[in-house]
């Protein structure tokens, strides 16, 4: 089964789970403009109780949605949704799992020894092509099953990692719960949970580890683990997730503080100034435009785009290491694709990649750019704060939507690639490892997302200090 | 069954500007010296494990900050979660020593309500020729300070193992002792993990296969 085939059924799979959906528009995203449209009042919202909006939930679920909508983040999402559309999506999840092979979090967790187990003997007998294949399904899921041991560990709202697959898998779903969505609450609501993203985020990539231990000390054959987490920690991008945290929150409490000092009608002006701010970060657009994936075959384009983003920025160092990242994958894409071309002529040729290879090069490719990409983010807020130069968000949400077009456009690559590659496999094999990387390119894009939200305090308290005038700094 | 890291500490680098901060952890991350480097902008991130004991792995987590002073009020919101750091200072450079006094405390200051422990770095002691801070004026301040003291060289690869060994093991130690204890909410230290020996009752294997640098 190709991609497009496995989102077809899928898509099929999200129509017919639900069937009160009164009106279905495929054609007609919801925007997630639409969606973050209330942060008027932030601080009050994130205060509320969650809204419980069942209506709301299964209203217009209408579209594909763009990659935007389902890249984001299980951490965004989840909060104050879980109740409202719990049932439909178990359904929803049901039906994708059973047409894509995706364990659901709880079979998996109880699979994994299983398939040691499994392999343990298999290995003693033959090395058959179909364990490796099950062990690449368990570090396929790595990061997925680990958030869910969080979730169940800690006990927080977040709706498990099931939800990323399902970002993947139905986008059309995922609108279901961006319709009870309360927007930019969602957002506010992350940063003042008392776990940040980058805790949560180290937590999974520890049970990550631990996994990884487990099964290396149970198989020490085994060497193609391909783990997103551990590998977007190893390219740093935790560390510049957590720096980039740590700005925004002290951004967060100095705005604060500043407007406590002001009275009147200088709060009011103030105010409005900064909810101005606030709004260009809640009507960004993650375009749906469709993306080919022949086009940027050297990542040039991707370059051009991105400095073009970065004018004046002054981030060139970092921006470098990104493009350089790009490039590279760029030619690992180009590596891979070639010897199916003289398929033909040397039919040895074919097995150079194995599927296995092609997907563990594409979730390594995914977490080194997403790190750079998060990089890039920190060293742009460092530069906000310490130059006193004027930063418009306009700016900073082009520059979004460059990266996450471009991860959109990898992982694109790379599972045309994984196709090519294992057209002779079977599709218990193969469409986890497709899944997988589509996965991790949703993951990517959602730190993507979240890193330009927190670029938000930032830009309040440099436009705060801009306005107060030199003397200030 | 061995672990992968038995702890991760997070160490901060701080001192003047040009005193070698980053090439000193390039030379301990990355193995080579780096003969032109830009200035760091804000903060930049460096991991290795290092074994102070036989089998006992720790894992470091270096915030490289900027030393320039228009850089300062960023870099000290970084503070915060490190359980250690190292104070650098040139020797061939006066003013960086003397300026330690004040970077000590700046860091003393942000870093509560946790404490932090440092190691004072005389750097650049390949330059004999010239010096200007005498190794028994340094020990003496690091003393007055209840800091070690170690002379560093980045370019001859001289004491940068042991600069780092030697705070990771007094750290070590103050956690063995329980007089620095992780805590929730704060990233100084963080408890490794013994991998779970359940799964593995046919096959033990023997050394790590993990490797983080």
């Amino acid at each position: 089964m190709s991609d497009s085939e496995a989102s077809r059924t899928a898509a099929e799979g999200a129509d017919t789970s639900s069937p009160s959906t009164p009106d279905i528009s495929p054609d007609v995203a919801p925007t997630r403009k639409a969606r973050r449209k209330p942060a008027a009042k932030p601080e009050a919202e994130a205060e509320e109780t969650p809204a419980k909006t069942p209506d709301e939930s299964t209203v217009s679920q209408g579209g594909w949605g763009y990659w935007g909508s389902w890249g984001k983040s299980i951490l965004t999402t989840a909060t104050a949704t879980v109740a409202t559309v719990g049932q439909g999506l178990t359904q929803v999840i049901e039906k994708a799992e059973t047409s894509l092979g995706i364990p659901s979090p709880t079979e998996l967790s109880a699979r994994v020894p299983a398939e040691q187990k499994q392999e343990g003997e298999s290995s003693s007998q033959a090395e058959g092509a179909a364990s490796d294949g099950s062990s690449a399904v368990g570090s396929a899921m790595g990061m997925f099953s680990s958030l869910t041991n969080v979730v169940q560990t800690t006990g927080k709202t977040v709706i498990t990692g099931g939800l990323d697959a399902l970002e993947f898998i139905g986008k059309k779903t995922m609108d279901v719960i961006a319709e009870g969505d309360p927007g930019f609450k969602k957002t506010k609501g992350l940063m003042n949970r008392n776990a940040t993203l980058s805790q949560v985020l180290r937590e999974a990539k520890e049970r990550e580890e631990l996994q990884t231990a487990e099964e290396e000390s149970s198989d020490s054959e085994k060497k193609v683990v391909a783990h997103y987490g551990m590998m977007f920690d190893e390219f740093q991008g935790l560390s510049h997730l957590e720096a980039l945290e740590i700005l925004s929150r002290d951004s967060e409490s100095k705005v604060k503080s500043v407007l406590m000092t002001l009275s009147g009608d200088e709060r009011v002006q103030l105010r409005d100034e900064l909810d101005r701010i606030k709004e260009s970060f809640s009507m960004v657009e993650f375009d749906d435009e469709e993306v080919d994936e022949n086009k940027d075959e050297d990542g040039s384009e991707f370059e051009r785009d991105l400095m073009e983003a970065l004018e004046g920025l002054s981030v060139s160092a970092t921006a470098d290491k990104l493009c350089k990242a790009c490039q590279d994958t760029c030619s690992t894409v180009r590596d891979m694709n070639k010897p199916q071309r003289d398929e033909d002529d040397d039919e040895e040729l074919t097995k150079t990649h194995s599927v296995e290879e092609i997907h563990a090069a594409a979730i390594r490719s995914l977490a080194e750019l997403t790190a750079r990409s998060i990089e890039l983010f920190h060293k742009l807020a460092e530069m906000i704060l310490f130059s006193n130069g004027s930063t418009e968000a306009g700016v900073l949400s082009q520059l979004t939507v460059v990266l996450c077009k471009e991860l959109s456009l990898l992982s694109k690559k790379f599972t045309s690639c994984l196709t090519t590659a294992g057209s002779t496999e079977k599709g218990d094999v193969l469409n986890p490892l497709i899944t997988g990387v589509f996965l991790e390119a949703s993951n990517s894009a959602s730190y993507i997302q979240d890193a330009f939200q927190l670029l938000m305090p930032i830009l309040e308290i440099s436009h705060i200090q801009r306005r107060a005038g030199p003397s200030e700094q | 069954m061995e672990t992968i890291w038995l702890y991760q500490f997070r160490l901060i680098v701080i001192g003047d500007s040009t005193v070698g901060k980053s090439c000193l952890i390039r030379r301990f991350t990355e193995g080579r010296f780096a003969q032109v480097s830009d200035p760091t902008v804000g903060v930049d991130f460096f991991s290795r494990l290092v074994e102070i004991e036989p089998g006992k792995r720790i894992k470091l987590q270096i915030w490289d900050t900027a030393g320039q002073e228009r850089f300062r009020s960023i870099t000290r919101a970084y503070y915060r979660n490190s359980v250690g750091g190292l104070l650098l200072f040139d020797i061939t450079n006066r003013r960086s020593f003397q300026n330690v006094h004040s970077w000590l405390e700046e860091a003393r200051s942000h870093v509560q309500p946790h404490s932090i422990v440092f190691l004072l770095v005389g750097h650049k002691c390949d330059l004999e020729a010239q010096r200007q801070v005498s190794q028994h004026e340094a020990e003496k301040l690091a003393g007055a300070y209840g800091m070690h003291y170690v002379e560093t060289s980045a370019r001859d690869a001289i004491n940068v193992e042991k600069a780092f060994v030697e705070l990771t093991r007094e750290i070590f130690e103050l956690v063995r002792s329980g007089d620095i204890k992780i805590q929730d909410g704060w990233e100084g230290v963080k408890s490794g993990f013994v991998p779970n020996t359940v799964h593995s009752s046919e096959e033990v294997t023997k050394g790590s296969r993990q490797c983080f640098c």
